[in-house]
């Protein structure tokens, strides 16, 4: 392999870890202040695709104005799923077997409304620059990836934004770290965790647009993708942002380098070894590291 | 004498299937420091945190300002201006020790004046404003207290709760904290007091209630408990 190749191999890399991040960091939020493992995020994502294939289909809606618009959408989709369902499960400081059920259940619940909807075939979006590239000297990029991994990243530097400097955001932060510190500081938990769910399927939703822009989808979309999510915020560390976006990075970078040494065939399988090493290795994650160095109490 | 300020009454209190709260009745007026002194496990912290909303009371009634309060959630108690500083600080430690004090004026009555709370509040305790960038999670214990009772001053608590504030604190830092807690009430704080040391809690509080058990075994002027002989005995380590 020569400077070319492998410099080639590491822009995607990081286009790639750009979208992991924005798709896992819904699953991160909602895990963090609700210690729910949001199992329907992949049918979040799945919805998310369909939703900005017909914007596009229909109304002629470019995708990337697509994904954008799907964010305000799910949003109150999200407060509404948990304004009927989430808050009846009773809240706990670890995930408990009831928020594993309801997510899977309404998982499934939303695959088969893809199914009744769009049937089983497979569909993509398809746009002047899925099939151009760019070339910046020895190094070839494809448009759509470049295209796609700005809003994501946009997003991410929004988010982070709300949550250092806004009440929400900070909000958000405190019952991350101790819920119950927050509840005597006077945070309304329940609304809290009823806009917090509304904005991690928000993020789902735009996070499924951008990816069919890069991938064919099905009712049955999701299923690596949910994998690979939970593989990044466990790297991460299940409540940290910088430890998600370090999580995105290692998956890209592994699983883009990996074809050098593993056939495709074995690429499903980089996420499921990734996963097994981070729980035997790193059990607080990558911010995991960096907070047993400070002895953060 | 006036409506109390809080009136708790007939309270059971429990966690699932254990009770530790039995009948507790207890009053603080307005103006007055009260203690409530017991040993460990005696129910003084699940005391308090049914008085904050943090856990249901089984029974009984909270009334607070002439309220019954006793099924608000935590924050409309904080809203009404009821404020626990609770056992163990419970700071959030990966966030810095100012974003912890603007927290604790997160209702939206407060937010106006936030910037100037949280400069009373750094008046107050300097280190605190030396410390302000700094992870809450990286301060002493004694700075962690002080950070913890600035977080409940910015709610402009009417009535402030302290649970063991000098937990663990150095004998020098204990003096340090009470010293603080007395120039809160000066301010015109209503304060409950929950300790062990019942040194410090009788030295500073008007009235007293003594919790064995999750009953109130004995309640008094603080004076008066002081010369107590049980007291003196159970709490005071006084030869018998």
């Amino acid at each position: 392999m020569d400077a070319a190749d492998f410099v080639n191999l590491l822009v995607s890399a990081l286009l790639l870890a750009g979208i992991y991040a924005a798709m896992s960091v819904g699953m991160t939020i909602i895990y963090g202040v609700m210690k729910i493992v949001n199992l329907a995020h992949a049918g979040f994502l799945m919805l998310g695709a369909y939703y900005v294939l017909e914007l596009h289909e229909r109304l002629n809606i470019d995708p990337l104005v697509g994904s954008v618009l799907a964010f305000p959408v799910f949003l109150l989709a999200g407060m509404l799923v948990h304004w009927t369902l989430v808050k009846r499960i009773p809240v706990s400081d670890q995930p408990t077997l009831a928020s594993l059920l309801l997510m899977f259940g309404l998982w499934l619940v939303l695959q088969n409304i893809g199914y009744l909807i769009w049937g089983s075939s497979d569909r993509s979006i398809l746009t002047s620059r899925t099939l151009s590239s760019m070339h910046l000297g020895p190094i070839t990029i494809p448009t759509v990836r470049v295209i796609v991994f700005i809003p994501a990243v946009c997003s991410l530097g929004l988010l982070e934004f709300v949550l250092r400097k806004t009440w929400y955001g900070r909000a958000v932060r405190a019952l991350m770290q101790n819920r119950y510190a927050g509840r005597l500081a006077g945070i309304p938990v329940e609304k809290m965790a009823r806009l917090t769910f509304g904005v991690g399927i928000g993020f789902a939703g735009a996070a499924g647009g951008l990816l069919a822009q890069l991938y064919s989808f099905s009712p049955d979309f999701g299923h690596g993708f949910l994998l690979r999510s939970f593989v990044i915020i466990v790297l991460g560390g299940l409540e940290s942002f910088w430890g998600a976006a370090a999580g995105a990075l290692v998956l890209a970078l592994v699983e883009t380098f990996s074809i050098l040494v593993l056939p495709a065939g074995y690429q499903p399988a980089i996420a499921f070894s990734l996963l097994v090493l981070a729980l035997v290795l790193l059990p607080g994650g990558i911010a995991g590291i960096f907070a047993k160095k400070h002895r953060w109490a | 004498m006036a409506e109390a300020l809080l009136r708790v009454e007939a309270l059971d209190a429990a966690y699932d299937a254990v009770q530790v709260v039995w009948g507790l009745n207890l009053q603080v007026q307005a103006g007055t420091v009260t203690s409530l002194i017991g040993s460990n496990g005696a129910g003084k912290t699940t005391t308090m945190n049914v008085i904050a909303g943090t856990l249901p009371a089984r029974r009984g009634e909270i009334i607070f300002r002439g309220e019954d309060i006793t099924t608000k959630p935590p924050d409309l108690r904080v809203g009404m201006r009821l404020s626990l500083i609770p056992e163990q600080r419970q700071l959030w430690p990966r966030m810095t020790v100012e974003e912890n004090l603007l927290l604790g004026a997160f209702p939206r009555r407060l937010r106006g004046k936030a910037k100037e709370n949280l400069k009373n509040i750094y008046e107050m305790f300097p280190r605190l404003g030396e410390r302000r960038k700094q992870y809450a999670g990286t301060l002493s214990g004694g700075e962690q207290q002080m950070c913890a009772i600035g977080r409940g001053l910015m709610a402009e608590p009417l009535l402030l709760m302290l649970d063991e504030p000098s937990l663990g604190l150095a004998p020098m830092l204990v003096d340090e904290i009470f010293h603080y807690v007395r120039v809160i009430a000066a301010r015109g704080v209503t304060i409950l007091l929950a300790a062990q040391n019942a040194n410090y809690a009788l030295q500073f509080s008007d009235y007293c209630y003594v919790m064995e058990s999750g009953r109130i075994a004995l309640e008094g002027r603080s004076e008066k408990l002081r010369c107590d002989h049980h007291v003196r005995r159970a709490y005071m380590g006084a030869a018998s």
